[in-house]
């Protein structure tokens, strides 16, 4: 059953700036989808107005098929997390928990009952007696996610959790809502602006660039078969190698003169953007190479290295595995296999095949 | 501090205790002189330690009359006092309130000028625009009550921007939050936002307990009852006899009767008062 739909939703505001021009994004029951984008890019505007905290200036919004764009957010059977958690201060964890419960007039010892379950689930039966002042972050966000959960929702929304968070505590919590979501069933819509926290938790991606989604995908398509330039460059850490280049009947031309020979089968003649990961780049004999690149810089993160340098006067980064120590300033000789080649066209933008 | 000086202890310690000598040598002085005879003082010499009348004059001032011609007893006006001045500053924390809540968490046409229009009003208090406001209070029949007491002194800008800057620095996602929890506005103020402010309510409480315990001119102007005659308005009535010898005792008595209350309020409410004038919950 399709839980959430948004048909042709978009967001003008009253001084005339259009956030997002129209986005069609329809999310299954107990789906985990991820909106993702830089700053500025609509993301968590697109997730207020599903939660009724936006208006909704054009579209429409159904949940389990109810139109809900003039609905209060309290009426959407929807329940939020936010970035800064938005604990109320001066309530206990408990309080924080049942208040929302206690507003819809559910007995006493149902929210009880209902909150001494959600506490168990995330270990803060301990802290219940006590205020958000007196908690860690760690602690803030399961009682937000706590207060979320009491009330069941058909949606929940979360807005950057876990950006208020150390790194360690980020992988743990990251860890942790992926299995709640998948034990609780519950459909979720996630804002986040963190690449690789949208790819361990998504079971599908909108990549939103200028209040246009992108491209929407399951994480693996969205990396083997980014739809966009932007995508492809978004999508994985180190970002894609991207070079403007012109294909023509001898294959890809680069700026330096240099030809990778294809047969594509596309008709298109004239300028591409190409692209290879970092990590899909091997290291060969200068026999079997494909271009040499020059080293500039070398990161060694020990399990991996990085290396950037220029091919030409294009940048270029190659990702090794294990610890290597070239020289600065010496050559490095490539290949870039074929299967791995992203060709996208300059002008639309769109993937063309390789 | 950090650097261990005797001599610095020292001056910083006599200092302090000249000061306190300075600013209590004179409610000491009150405090002997309302224990001495009527006759005490007039005669030029100013006593320094206590008499022997002290339990009299007070069981008078306070429970018969105050004296020198002001027949009702200390307690009496005390009470009118107390009337007027939790009056005035109750009427002014709930006005107040609501109308920042209104101002700050509403969209309405013309917010702003609204609360323009309260912020100038600033520039109108009871001193200037006295004669009218005394006609209207005349007009509606409301010389010598309590009603006309308080409710010409309850609007408060003061109060209302105070309120408004609390506001204004709560977190904007604590109002969405509960609006996603089903609060309407109703809750939202009594569960949220009232217990969010207490700090300053109590802050606001105390300074305008003070003002409102304060208030001679406005007080004098609308009373003419004894029944109605406040504390601080009465002892200035006390100091114009016409004949014969002013009862210092007397005086000395219930004036110190008359700050007992406002200095209770700012002890009791001390820690409250400085929690809300310099740190947030938020």
């Amino acid at each position: 059953m399709t839980d959430v739909i948004l048909e042709k939703v978009g967001k003008t505001y009253l001084n005339g700036f259009q956030a997002i021009p129209s986005v069609d994004l329809s999310i299954e029951e107990g789906e985990f989808i991820v909106l993702v984008g830089p700053s500025g890019c609509g993301k968590s505007t697109l997730l207020r107005m599903v939660a009724g905290l936006e208006s909704i200036s054009s579209g429409t919004l159904r949940i389990r098929g109810e139109h809900m764009n003039n609905k209060e957010p309290a009426e959407r059977d929807i329940a939020m997390v936010f970035q800064n958690y938005a604990l109320y201060p001066h309530m206990t964890v408990y309080n924080n928990m049942a208040y929302g419960l206690k507003n819809r007039g559910v007995p006493k010892d149902q929210i009880e009952e209902k909150v001494t379950d959600v506490a168990q689930m995330l270990g803060l039966t301990e802290l219940l007696q006590r205020k958000p002042g007196q908690l860690s972050g760690g602690q803030r966000q399961r009682v937000a996610m706590g207060r979320a959960m009491v009330r069941d929702p058909t949606v929940f929304l979360f807005d950057e959790p876990l950006s208020n968070l150390d790194a360690k505590l980020r992988v743990q919590m990251r860890v942790e809502i992926r299995q709640l979501q998948r034990k609780l069933g519950t459909t979720t819509l996630y804002v986040t602006h963190d690449q690789v926290e949208a790819m361990t938790l998504a079971d599908r991606l909108v990549v939103l660039n200028k209040g246009k989604a992108e491209q929407i995908g399951t994480p693996m398509e969205l990396y083997n078969t980014p739809a966009t330039p932007f995508v492809a460059a978004f999508i994985g850490s180190p970002s894609m190698n991207l070079i403007d280049a012109t294909l023509t009947d001898k294959g890809i031309e680069l700026p330096d003169g240099l030809v990778l020979p294809t047969d594509t089968a596309d008709a298109h003649r004239g300028a591409v953007v190409w692209g290879i990961r970092p990590e899909h780049l091997d290291v060969v004999n200068e026999s079997e190479a494909d271009f040499a690149l020059r080293i500039q810089a070398v990161e060694s993160l020990g399990a991996e290295t990085l290396i950037h340098g220029v091919v030409g006067t294009e940048s270029v980064v190659v990702r090794l595995s294990g610890p290597h120590l070239p020289e600065i300033n010496s050559l490095m000789w490539l290949h870039a296999p074929k299967q791995h080649w992203h060709l996208f066209d300059a002008n639309t933008q769109q993937r063309l095949s390789v | 501090m950090i650097e261990n000086r005797p001599w610095l202890t020292f001056a910083s310690h006599a200092t302090l205790l000249v000061g306190i000598g300075l600013v209590a040598l004179p409610v000491w002085m009150a405090l002997v002189a309302s224990t001495h005879p009527a006759s005490a003082f007039g005669a030029g010499h100013i006593p320094l330690w206590f008499g022997d009348a002290g339990g009299q004059t007070w069981g008078n001032v306070l429970f018969e009359k105050a004296g020198n011609g002001v027949d009702t007893p200390v307690f009496w006006m005390m009470l009118n006092s107390l009337i007027m001045a939790l009056g005035i500053t109750f009427g002014k924390i709930a006005i107040s309130l609501l109308s920042a809540y209104a101002i700050v968490f509403f969209r309405f046409p013309f917010r702003n000028l609204c609360f323009w229009i309260i912020f100038m009003t600033l520039m109108l208090p009871v001193e200037v625009r006295i004669v009218p406001t005394y006609e209207v209070i005349a007009n509606l029949g409301l010389l010598n009550s309590y009603t006309g007491l308080t409710l010409p002194l309850i609007a408060s800008a003061t109060a209302t921007f105070l309120f408004r800057q609390c506001f204004l620095s709560m977190p904007g996602e604590l109002v969405e939050a509960a609006r996603i929890d089903g609060a309407g506005p109703w809750r939202f103020f009594f569960d949220i936002l009232l217990p969010l402010s207490r700090t300053n309510i109590a802050a606001l409480f105390v300074i305008l307990f003070i003002y409102g315990w304060n208030q001679y001119l406005w007080p004098l102007l609308i009373t003419t009852d004894d029944a109605y005659y406040t504390l601080v308005m009465s002892i200035k009535r006390m100091l114009s006899v016409t004949d014969g010898d002013i009862a210092w005792n007397q005086i000395m008595a219930t004036t110190l009767l008359a700050m007992l209350p406002p200095v209770a309020v700012v002890i009791g409410m001390q820690k409250l008062f400085v929690k809300g004038l310099v740190d947030s919950e938020k």
